[in-house]
């Protein structure tokens, strides 16, 4: 009578073999790791303008809001110089009332690309529709 | 008489193939589906951050250029001067017709450089360019 006890209570056990799912879990952590740099990698757009973009129309002109990087921390804004810390809070205003929100970039050869993406970041940020750079 | 012993049985160890085959298969999905994100050259970039994100293309042709200069289209390293060639090559194949062509470059970089290699990508007939950029912490959009 107790023999037959015991094996009942021992027929509904059954050891779940966790070591593929410990193995496939341990190869995804490792993917996960080593393309997280990856996955965080973005980019902004740009389009390439021609160096005759200077000569476009009077009115396409005063559509757009030119910027020129001459330094690390100066940035001229439609011939106004602004540092590089209040360029949004001179951007953002010049912005809000163009129709295209085109910003043309040019920038100095000495200036290093960090500055440089940091102005088309927050060109990005106060609202700039179209980014160009102009060629030389 | 001897008695009859369990341990004089010749043991047969089986390989238990399952979780070999399992993590094969679970790394080829992985490496099919992340080959295409893959494709960029083994130089040491630190790339700048911004908080914009945009341009986000799975198939892409990625020029990267390193702190001392190391220039790469893909995964393979180039010359300077064999850029634009290397590029219109890349370009005219139909299935790149009109990919995103990517600047990864080093946030130490001059312009300079910069400027060159998006003259080229222009000149070899890129349409669409970007400037990769990592995404920073305070990202809000």
């Amino acid at each position: 009578m107790a023999r037959k006890a015991s094996r009942k209570r021992t027929e509904g056990l059954h050891e779940i073999n966790m070591t593929p799912l410990i193995d496939v879990s341990l190869v995804l952590v490792i993917m996960l790791l080593l393309l997280t740099p990856l996955a965080f990698e973005s980019s902004i757009a740009v389009r390439k303008g021609a160096a005759s973009a200077k000569k476009s129309e009077k009115r396409e002109k005063e559509e757009r809001v030119e910027l020129k990087i001459i330094s690390e921390d100066k940035v001229i804004v439609n011939r106004k110089t602004v540092s590089l810390g209040k360029l949004s809070l001179t951007l953002r205003p010049l912005l809000a009332d163009k129709v295209q929100r085109r910003v043309v970039i040019d920038c100095d050869d000495s200036v290093s690309h960090g500055t440089f993406v940091d102005v088309l970041d927050q060109a990005k940020l106060c609202g700039a529709g179209d980014i160009a750079v102009l060629g030389r | 008489m001897k008695r009859f012993n369990k341990y004089d049985l010749p043991q047969t160890a089986r390989l238990n193939l399952t979780p070999i085959i399992d993590v094969a298969l679970v790394l080829v999905i992985i490496l099919l589906i992340t080959a295409p994100m893959l494709s960029v050259a083994d130089i040491d970039v630190k790339l700048p951050t911004a908080q914009t994100r945009g341009a986000e293309d799975e198939g892409r042709i990625s020029i990267t250029l390193g702190e001392t200069g190391e220039l790469a289209v893909n995964e393979d390293l180039v010359s300077p001067d064999k850029l634009r060639e290397i590029l219109r090559m890349l370009l005219a194949k139909e299935q790149n017709k009109n990919k995103l062509v990517v600047v990864r470059a080093d946030q130490k970089v001059p312009y300079e450089l910069i400027r060159v290699i998006l003259r080229e990508a222009r000149e070899a007939g890129a349409n669409r360019l970007a400037i990769a950029t990592m995404q920073s912490d305070k990202g809000n959009s």
